[in-house]
């Protein structure tokens, strides 16, 4: 891990070795052993934690926002919205979201397969005739069933 | 009495507003406090608390106990936070309120303050999920995997909004983290 790597390493991890990932924390730690360098890149990352954290710290005292905010909620509330139909929670907890577009394509694949081959559209014109014209030599039912084209006598 | 979240809420999906308003003292401090840090603003930090404090209400009825009712609220906070960033520009307000520690005198308070200020300026300029990812990892105290959670993004995406944020805090800031 050169010092560049450790910087980045901290930013992704923060400063706390009790957070750092057990994978890296022994490279991370050959370092900080041996390179005065890595120790001065930690000292800053654990001063701009502390400031980070510091901020969100002065957030939490106030008082008067809270009590604000409590006096505009106090007056008369929103109708609340009705009650859906109660799926049971395993189905509500179903991730459908990374399976539809997989599956409309797949429906629209069906569709359009079907409409094809209904339509006919799928085979050239002259063929069509060509497999008309061939048609009563192939069928075999024409040949066993159908009557002698000359005397009419059946099979 | 302790009501558990999820009682309160089945009470709530009733129409108990008792119940609702024992809720929104439980919750809002906190709720308040991460909207102030993601938006860096205090009034429209109150509006997003407000509007989600009032879809607790609303919702109560659907509600479904699949995750517990605080992690619902921070995800519904931190949305309504970047919508609000996404739609309208804002104005910074200076930080208000500090609590003066009497252990310290005046120049050195001053001192701490002009700090805090410069830290928070420097927060206050970055771009909105960079901003959250810090503010829900450092104020929050959450893991990557629990930002990557609450921004609908994977791990590595919350990485990489932490290492640029920082980048920008170390470039903004200059030598005033130094300075100790």
């Amino acid at each position: 891990m050169t010092n560049e790597q450790f910087q980045i390493f901290l930013d992704r991890n923060g400063s706390d070795p009790e957070r750092w990932p057990v994978v890296d924390r022994p490279a991370a730690e050959r370092l900080l052993a041996g390179d005065i360098k890595a120790r001065t890149i930690l000292q800053a990352a654990q001063r701009l934690d502390a400031a980070l954290a510091h901020h969100g710290r002065d957030a939490h005292d106030d008082g008067a926002a809270t009590a604000r905010v409590l006096a505009r909620l106090s007056g008369p509330l929103p109708r609340q919205k009705a009650q859906r139909w109660r799926l049971p929670t395993v189905l509500l907890d179903w991730q459908f979201a990374p399976a539809w577009p997989r599956v409309a394509a797949l429906c629209a694949c069906a569709v359009i397969g079907f409409a094809i081959g209904l339509s006919g559209v799928d085979r050239r014109i002259d063929g069509l005739d060509q497999a008309y014209a061939s048609a009563p030599s192939n069928d075999l039912g024409s040949l066993v069933f159908e009557p002698e084209a000359l005397t009419g006598a059946r099979p | 009495m302790d009501e558990t979240d999820e009682a309160l809420m089945a009470r709530i999906a009733k129409g108990d507003e008792r119940a609702y308003h024992l809720l929104v003292r439980r919750h809002l401090p906190a709720m308040l406090g991460l909207a102030r840090r993601v938006l860096g603003n205090a009034a429209d930090a109150e509006d997003v608390a407000q509007e989600a404090m009032l879809r607790v209400w609303t919702h109560a009825p659907r509600w479904q106990p699949l995750a517990a009712l605080r992690t619902w609220l921070t995800r519904v906070v931190v949305n309504l936070c970047l919508d609000r960033k996404r739609r309208a520009p804002w104005v910074a307000l200076e930080a208000a309120g500090e609590i003066v520690d009497p252990a310290r005198d005046v120049s050195e308070q001053t001192e701490v303050d002009e700090r805090e200020r410069l830290v928070s300026a420097a927060i206050n300029e970055l771009p909105p999920r960079q901003r959250t990812a810090i503010v829900l990892t450092y104020s929050e105290g959450m893991s990557n995997a629990q930002v990557a959670e609450f921004l609908d993004t994977t791990v590595s995406a919350v990485e990489t909004l932490l290492v640029r944020g920082k980048q920008n805090l170390r470039r903004a800031l200059g030598n005033v983290i130094e300075e100790d």
